[in-house]
């Protein structure tokens, strides 16, 4: 349901306008009222259609052929008629207590080696718009690997994250950054507080924070270790968590070393999110019933797994009403999404303010490493002080700054920048309208450049990531466990660089090995 | 090892019983081990109905009561690892919808199997002896329960 203003611009009412099962989100005001504050610039809207009946059956088919399978080979390997790849105990250890689990590891040895073909392919060239992709040759269920001595040359990169397709190694920035490393040194081998404060930092978090419009930012050297180090800080054990279900490994290490009470809401459900966040202040903590002592919300901007983008209309229209933090991971957000490629709280054209703390990368967008976190003062004086990675990981390398500062710089400031966004936002809608004519099931938001499409069979995951590579393309394909168990899907991230032919081309490549394939699940329908 | 990547549970095999469509391939798969039975000359049908019931419950027995752990590495920190499949379903609450199903598909065959054996003595001891195979460890009073200490590691 979607209310138009005079303008003719919707605002935040707007439900899941979706044709599958879609995922609630009304914006958490009761009534569909909403809050004053929140306009976001367009309707918000996600479909996650439902597997197929013949899918899930014949998935779990394909699962029973694969067990079948293993423990046959399971069986020669054990009778000595063929040839064990993986670690196994010395023999003269007998009497000892096993290292190694035989059953535990069946899964890695009879299914996820048989796929390890196209998840480790070694590349020629830095990974930007083409790749240069090593040949190799796979026997023994994947176990045994060959090169061929050939390369595949110029192959269209629909895999990396290379959303402003600035991921090359040479280009404008480049003669900045070499210089830095002159200047600099390559590692800095010491933590900030100790030796490794460089002023190329204070000048990379000044410009953090004038880009995101918020007031302060601190940087760490890696992106991952950011979720994991900060959450601890911000939050204890008498601090309830409330994070959606498909955050990022990330987040969760993080949430479980903190020790705070995690609760996960439904995926983009604002219902759900609501009435956790009553619970939570009506009972308190579990056994005493004391108050919590804050309630932080913690969300990804976009989802890399499913492709779509948070609610953060309603996320901030709730946290307003029931006084909680937000906490955003913009890993796959910033660069990628809104006008001024600011992120989800631009594609909402919401103030960054409201959001309490945001999390980033600098190794999705700007080809890089490391990850920064921009908020208040108040909150970035203190990780100074408490969070682990500052007192003790080294910071970020010198070069990797300067080349994060000249992507930021390009960014706000040529129109470099602003035609790239446009050009991905229009490679994002192109590319998806394309795919859903053709009648694969898409996850997802229409804006996210993540684009998820669904495989369901885990054996039809190899088949076509190999027909795409035999036509040029190469794509990256998720399975268990990075994926429900049935849920295996091929995941497109879109670049600024794909032009219009090359988008042609890779839709009537893709329609071709999914008709192949038999992925097209919605045709016809 | 698959670090850096997440599900929503952290042992897809307690929720693997819930998801969309199992049942029925579970169904499917048991009828047509059945019409394989059926299609053999050599066995009567009450042979093959009884011998599905058999077949059917010595690999329940199998599959659900005696292997324990996960087949595949689990961010739970070995909380399963001596647990059977039984135990594991739906994290060990009783009378969920997995269970209620997996009690009632042996008996629904033990009385068909009943029926098409007609009532025949030796077919109805076979039959009772793989219905208590089946039920038995199921019940929630033997949640847990390793019976000598058989299987317990």
């Amino acid at each position: 349901m979607t209310v138009v203003t005079k303008n003719g611009v919707s605002n935040g009412v707007s439900n899941g306008v979706s044709n599958g099962v879609s995922n609630g989100v009304s914006n958490g005001v009761s009534n569909g009222k909403h809050s004053p504050h929140v306009r976001p610039v367009r309707a918000f809207q996600e479909t996650f259609e439902p597997m197929p009946l013949s899918a899930s059956i014949f998935a779990s088919v394909n699962y029973m052929f694969l067990g079948l399978f293993g423990v046959i080979r399971d069986f020669l390997r054990t009778n000595k008629i063929e040839k064990v790849f993986t670690a196994s105990e010395d023999p003269e250890m007998k009497g000892f207590a096993p290292l190694y689990d035989d059953f535990l590891s069946f899964y890695h040895r009879n299914a996820f080696m048989r796929i390890i073909e196209c998840l480790t392919r070694p590349l020629a060239r830095a990974p930007g718009a083409v790749l240069h992709i090593v040949e190799r040759e796979f026997s023994n269920a994947g176990w045994v690997c060959k090169y061929t001595g050939k390369i595949l040359k110029n192959v269209v990169n629909l895999g990396s994250y290379n959303y402003l397709g600035i991921s090359e190694n040479k280009g404008k920035s480049t003669k900045v950054v070499i210089e830095a490393a002159k200047k600099y040194g390559v590692g800095i081998c010491s933590p900030r507080r100790e030796v490794g404060n460089l002023d190329i930092h204070s000048e990379l978090e000044q410009v953090v924070a004038e880009y995101l419009d918020v007031e302060a930012s601190i940087s760490f050297g890696m992106g991952f270790a950011t979720n994991v180090m900060t959450i601890p800080s911000l939050v204890d054990k008498d601090c309830l968590v409330l994070g959606d279900e498909h955050n990022h490994a990330s987040i969760a290490t993080g949430c479980k070393l903190s020790n705070a009470t995690i609760r996960r809401f439904k995926h983009n459900n604002m219902e759900d999110l609501e009435k956790k966040l009553c619970d939570g202040i009506a009972y308190g903590q579990p056994r005493t019933h004391r108050p919590w002592k804050k309630i932080l919300i913690v969300v990804e901007g976009v989802y890399s797994m499913e492709g779509s983008i948070t609610n953060l209309a309603g996320i901030v229209a709730l946290k307003k009403k029931y006084k909680a933090y937000l906490y955003i991971d913009e890993a796959h957000s910033m660069g990628a999404l809104g006008k001024r490629a600011r992120g989800v709280t631009d594609y909402f054209g919401i103030d960054a303010k409201e959001v309490d703390v945001i999390m980033g990368t600098f190794s999705k967008f700007f080809p890089g490493q490391g990850g920064f976190i921009a908020g208040s003062r108040a909150i970035i004086e203190h990780l100074r002080a408490d969070s682990a990675i500052a007192s003790y990981a080294t910071s970020m390398s010198a070069p990797v700054c300067q080349q994060a500062i000249s992507v930021f710089n390009m960014l706000s400031s040529t129109e470099e920048g602003k035609k790239k966004t446009k050009q991905l936002a229009k490679n994002c809608r192109m590319f998806r309208q394309g795919l859903k004519k053709a009648g694969f099931i898409v996850y997802g938001n229409d804006d996210s450049p993540i684009v998820p499409v669904m495989i369901f069979y885990p054996s039809k995951m190899l088949g076509f990531s190999r027909e795409m590579l035999e036509r040029g393309f190469a794509v990256v394909v998720a399975g268990y466990p990075a994926t429900p168990v049935l849920g295996s899907r091929v995941r497109f991230c879109l670049s600024a660089t794909l032009t219009d032919k090359q988008i042609q081309d890779a839709l009537s490549a893709i329609i071709d090995v999914g008709d192949l394939v038999q992925m097209t699940y919605l045709k016809g329908k | 090892m698959h670090t850096g990547t997440t599900n929503q549970v952290a042992n897809p095999n307690t929720v693997v019983w819930n998801s969309p469509g199992i049942w029925i391939t579970y169904l499917l798969t048991t009828g047509f081990m059945h019409l394989i039975l059926l299609s053999m000359p050599w066995f009567t049908t009450s042979v093959s109905w009884t011998l599905t019931n058999v077949l059917h419950g010595v690999c329940m027995y199998f599959f659900l009561h005696t292997i324990k752990g996960t087949p595949f590495e689990t961010s739970d920190q070995g909380k399963y690892r001596y647990s059977t499949h039984w135990e594991q379903i739906d994290s060990g609450t009783q009378f969920t919808a997995a269970r209620k199903f997996f009690m009632t598909t042996p008996i629904v065959l033990y009385i068909l199997a009943s029926f098409y054996s007609m009532y025949d003595f030796t077919h109805f001891v076979v039959n009772t002896l793989v219905l208590l195979l089946s039920l038995l460890p199921k019940l929630p009073q033997l949640h847990g329960v390793r019976i000598f200490g058989i299987n317990k590691y």
